[in-house]
């Protein structure tokens, strides 16, 4: 090692790449991987580190991978040991490889059979909003008993679309708790949409709401179409405030910062403006 | 090895949130310290603000205007804190940069309707160049903040018998803004476009560099504001309407058999 500026411990460096990996824009993290290592000198004392930022990466990003004829959300409400996670629809796990996205070794799986009911039937109700919604939406419903005894059905939706061609990525996230407790349901959501533009520059949009609210609960079925009639109006209310913010921002806030023209609307001349300035110095 | 790695440094600062640019810039920096002069000269950031001791104006800060720790203010060309051989112009680029700052203080003031600038000028072999910075902070009244930095370096060549001279500008614009309501969540959209631009320009009575430079300043920025405007509010948006379709996919789809079928019946008339 040399001597020119200050070195960083290796713990501060392996900090500063799990810091670069899980904050990847969508569709961009193997790149971000290659540029790491190579930032590192191809160092092997960092390849677990990175690895483990790569998994934590894939659940949070919620990575769709295909399971047999179909897809699955990687998510940390699947996790399982030893790198296998779990399909809640097919009752089965399976082994996910976090670099090349793709499964194997699948197993059954056992299910909690307590919540299954409401799982499924919730998981029923939301598909036909899924497919007609997203392009490319991706689905994933889990069911967990509470300390409590109540039944928490997580809903998880996904939808990317990677154009690097075109220099842009884009992915949206939902995030669905809905906790039932007798006759009363707690519903909670975090939307997220970020979008990548780079092109000659880098350009995002990170967003993200929270929505709360409450159901009464009277049956299986009744309970999976108010879930998912409450999904999708919070999805389209979020959504379309998004778009007013864009149509205020473009009209108001964008124009207030730099105008088109100067108030004449012809643009500059130069000269005048630097006989100006020097006429304003004499006239001191 | 080197080179290869600030390409990977300068591929990650374009691909990372660009909202914290500062930090990833930091820790890219304690990651090679070997590239901290070229990342700090490459990468740029958002413009700080300094107010100027001497004249109590206001002067942004960057790595054009920086020796040390200490930053060189345009109006009283001393340092912040003080240091004791700070590299400055020649006294004559120095006349120029005066100049400068005045006619661009002008143009901030008939684009921008406020805000700040600050023009610095540095000697070269065959030439000089300039950084031309530019602030602009929205009104904060409003419930979307925004933010405006323009970082325009030129690069000035004197032609021998100095009646042209060729110019090589690197502008680049930050764009920043975020909401935070009840509707949307918090909305942060921001980061940064650079274009670039190559000319040669007559030097006479009529055209001085700083006329020459003033008048590729304007035309690159406000192309770029059309550029920005279609960029974060046209595309980037569109995106988001690709994630998720805001009417039922069903409705478009028949829209599209509707538009189909009009179009084969067209056709077929003719």
């Amino acid at each position: 090692m040399d001597d020119y500026g200050e070195q960083i411990s290796d713990s501060e460096k392996a900090r500063i790449a799990h810091d670069f990996i899980i904050h990847s824009p969508p569709g961009e993290v193997e790149t971000v991987m290659k540029d790491v290592r190579t930032l590192l000198n191809n160092d092997n004392t960092f390849v677990d580190g990175m690895m483990s930022a790569l998994t934590k990466y894939r659940m949070d990003q919620f990575s769709p991978v295909s399971v047999d004829d179909g897809s699955v959300l990687i998510t940390n409400h699947g996790k399982l040991d030893e790198g296998r996670f779990l399909d809640p629809k097919s009752q089965r796990s399976f082994k996910y490889n976090v670099s090349s996205k793709s499964a194997s070794d699948v197993q059954p799986e056992q299910v909690d059979s307590s919540v299954e009911g409401w799982r499924s039937e919730i998981e029923n109700s939301i598909k036909d909003y899924i497919k007609n919604y997203y392009p490319n939406g991706v689905c994933t419903v889990y069911g967990n008993s509470g300390d409590g005894g109540e039944s928490v059905i997580i809903v998880c939706i996904e939808d990317h679309k990677f154009s690097p061609e075109n220099f842009w990525n884009g992915r949206w996230r939902s995030e669905w708790h809905v906790t039932i407790d007798g006759g009363n349901a707690k519903v909670v959501g975090l939307l997220k949409t970020q979008v990548h533009y780079y092109e000659d520059g880098n350009v995002q949009l990170v967003s993200q709401k929270e929505c709360k609210d409450n159901l009464t609960v009277s049956s299986e079925k009744q309970i999976a179409d108010d879930v998912a009639k409450l999904l999708a109006k919070c999805e389209f209310d979020y959504q379309n405030a998004i778009i007013d913010n864009y149509r205020s921002m473009s009209t108001t806030t964008f124009k207030a910062l730099r105008r088109q023209l100067p108030v004449t609307r012809t643009r500059i001349d130069w000269n005048k403006i630097l006989g100006y300035q020097i006429g304003k110095e004499i006239g001191k | 090895m080197t080179e290869k790695q600030l390409d990977c440094a300068l591929d990650l600062m374009r691909r990372l949130p660009p909202q914290q640019v500062e930090k990833n810039l930091s820790d890219l920096i304690d990651l090679v310290p070997d590239l901290c002069e070229e990342l700090l000269a490459s990468v740029d950031q958002p413009l700080r603000v300094l107010r100027d001791k001497q004249t109590g104006k206001d002067y942004l800060l960057c790595d054009y205007n920086r020796d040390g720790d200490s930053y060189r203010s345009p109006w009283s060309n001393t340092y912040d804190p003080a240091i004791a051989d700070g590299a400055k112009p020649s006294d004559k680029l120095r006349d120029l940069e005066v100049t400068a700052n005045s006619a661009f203080d002008s143009y901030r003031e008939m684009y921008y309707e406020g805000g700040i600038s600050s023009v610095y000028m540095w000697d070269l072999d065959h030439g000089f160049a300039g950084a031309i910075l530019i602030k602009k902070a929205g009104d904060a009244s409003t419930k979307i903040k925004g933010c405006w930095d323009s970082i325009h370096v030129i690069e000035v060549q004197e032609k021998t018998g100095g009646r042209n001279a060729h110019y090589k500008l690197t502008s680049t614009v930050m764009l920043w803004l975020q909401t935070n309501k009840a509707a949307s969540g918090t909305m942060n959209l921001g980061g940064s476009l650079t274009r670039q631009l190559e000319k040669d320009c007559p030097l006479n009575e009529g055209n001085s560099h700083i006329s020459n430079i003033g008048r590729m300043v304007e035309e690159m920025e406000n192309k770029m504001r059309h550029t920005l405007n279609e960029i974060y509010f046209g595309k980037t948006r569109d995106i988001v309407n690709d994630l998720r379709s805001i009417v039922p996919l069903s409705e478009v789809n028949k829209q599209r058999n509707v538009a189909n079928e009009l179009k084969a019946k067209l056709e077929s008339k003719n």
